[in-house]
């Protein structure tokens, strides 16, 4: 580990921040479910495994502005430069579901990175990449009853 | 293992070249326990006495009415004429009355906190500083920062270089310390309550700490970040737990110039060579010299003593399911190994012999009813 000591363990750092931070968000309702705002985070659950600002090693998936997704993940030699901590892929919104899902699944867990994350991760690219999808215009609604009809035939023969 | 070094980061951001081994006070056990309970004791420790007036509520010469007069026999106001004369007066629980355990200037504001647990506390809250996790649980702003703890040249601030804000910002930008700071001045919020009219108007965050050995540095540089948004500034010779860890909480942002930097081996010294300026001081030690747990488990020390888990790849369950033979064939087989032929020649299916039965054999009875 390439950070000031080795007495300064994930473990450790975890017990300092795991029950408050600037990016925990707890909420009283769902039973006090605990979410984090942490972008390293897949879940947005406030849990040891996915809390990516106190893991060495972790990855991260976000909305890419002009469609697709953007994958972080961190480097572990530079642990104590934040600058230059942080990697970024983009994978574009024209490539197949099924390619980046592939790319994202290899990013995650080749070489060991974070097997452990691998489906989260694609799990992740697969929500973000149905919410970019267009919008459906909603359907005209259907006449209801021989009155509503009759009525909008009326309208339409005056006007 | 040897000490790992720091960039010493020059003009516009850009490493100048030179670094310096880290202190040894950046090895300090982090105890967030410690540095959370010297915080509280600090923090009592700038408190103005108030109290409510001595008198409050015992202006007025009420006596009690005495029993037989179907009222409380609380003291009551005296006299006629107004609306006050007969009014419950001086209790707790009454109108105008005085309040319960009137507030004295004498509590005890102030905690005396041991000196070696405020050393301690200082130590531990400078070692989490250099944690980059730590500053981002505490909501810092350090994406654009090259390293961490961030040591600025101190030639940048020769001259009174940061003696105005502008210029002062300017330096905080070039080492990428500026988003902190702007962090900092948009959370400006109006206070909830009566702590508006009570000189706490706004609560804002708290941005980077400048360190400075004013020895070296000059003490222009104060007056170029005192009305930064959130920026503070400390001598290296006077650290201040509350400026450290607001709060109580680990890892506030530290900006060094390279000269309070390199003051802080001969301040705090080591955990074996006592510091030059504190009395009687060794920096405290870690109990556990290495904290990462997953080493620790895949270590060749631990690995080797552990016994091999038991059992092969596949394990007999405690406890299963009760599967219905009559359903189940292969339950039925196991049940009843004779069930196979039983369905392949059909007897299930087969009839019954017509006619009577045949009667028994004389010679089985006899058998059968022998003593």
């Amino acid at each position: 580990m390439a950070t000031v000591s080795n007495q300064i363990s994930s473990d450790l750092i975890w017990e300092i921040v795991r029950n408050n931070n600037a990016y925990v968000v707890t909420r009283k309702t769902g039973g006090g479910v605990r979410f984090s705002r942490d972008p390293l985070n897949l879940k947005n659950l406030h849990t040891r495994k996915y809390a990516g600002f106190v893991n060495e090693k972790a990855v991260g998936v976000v909305p890419n502005e002009n469609g697709g997704v953007k994958i972080l993940s961190k480097k572990t030699s530079a642990s104590q430069k934040p600058a230059a901590n942080l990697t970024s892929t983009t994978y574009h919104g024209g490539k197949s579901a099924r390619n980046s899902y592939k790319a994202v699944a290899n990013q995650t867990a080749k070489n060991s990175y974070r097997p452990d994350l691998r489906e989260v991760a694609v799990q992740r690219v697969s929500a973000i990449r149905r919410s970019q999808r267009p919008v459906k215009p909603e359907p005209e609604q259907k006449l209801r009853g021989n009155k509503a009809k009759k009525a909008a035939a009326a309208t339409e023969e005056s006007s | 293992m040897s000490r790992p070094t720091v960039t010493i980061i020059g003009k516009d951001g850009a490493p100048s070249g030179a670094t310096h081994p880290m202190p040894t006070v950046f090895t300090s056990p982090i105890r967030p326990d410690i540095v959370q309970q010297v915080h509280t004791g600090m923090a009592k420790n700038k408190r103005q006495p108030y109290a409510v007036s001595e008198k409050a509520g015992h202006q007025t010469s009420a006596e009690s009415w005495g029993t037989g007069r179907a009222v409380a026999r609380i003291p009551r106001v005296s006299g006629g004429g107004t609306h006050r004369a007969g009014q419950a007066a001086f209790g707790n629980m009454c109108r105008s009355g005085r309040m319960f355990a009137p507030t004295k200037i004498w509590r005890k504001w102030h905690i005396k906190i041991n000196q070696g647990q405020k050393r301690f506390a200082t130590a531990s809250a400078l070692a989490a500083s250099a944690v980059t996790p730590l500053l981002l649980a505490r909501g810092h702003q350090i994406s654009s920062v090259p390293e961490v703890p961030l040591v600025i040249d101190s030639a940048i601030f020769e001259g009174a270089a940061a003696a105005k804000t502008a210029a002062a910002f300017k330096i905080l930008t070039s080492v990428g310390a500026g988003a902190d700071v702007l962090k900092a001045k948009k959370s400006k919020k109006l206070r909830a309550g009566k702590g508006k009219m009570r000189g706490r108007r706004h609560r804002q965050r708290r941005g980077p700490l400048v360190i400075y050995d004013s020895a070296v540095d000059g003490k222009e540089l104060v007056k170029g970040f005192r009305n930064m948004p959130g920026c503070e500034t400390c001598d290296v010779y006077a650290l201040n737990l509350l400026q450290l860890a607001p709060g109580g909480h680990l890892g506030r942002f530290i900006v060094w110039t390279s000269a309070a930097f390199k003051a802080l081996d001969n301040i705090y010294g080591t955990t074996t060579k006592p510091s030059e300026l504190k009395k009687d001081f060794l920096l405290p030690s870690n109990l556990v010299s290495n904290a990462d747990l997953t080493r620790l488990i895949n270590s060749s020390e631990i690995q080797s003593v552990l016994r091999a888990p038991k059992g092969g790849a596949v394990t007999k369950r405690a406890s299963v399911q009760k599967k219905n033979p009559l359903r189940n064939k292969q339950v039925m087989l196991r049940l009843n190994p004779y069930h196979a032929t039983f369905v392949k020649e059909k007897l299930g299916e087969q009839k019954a012999p017509e006619g009577k039965p045949q009667p028994t054999a004389a010679l089985f009875k006899e058998v059968v009813n022998q003593d």
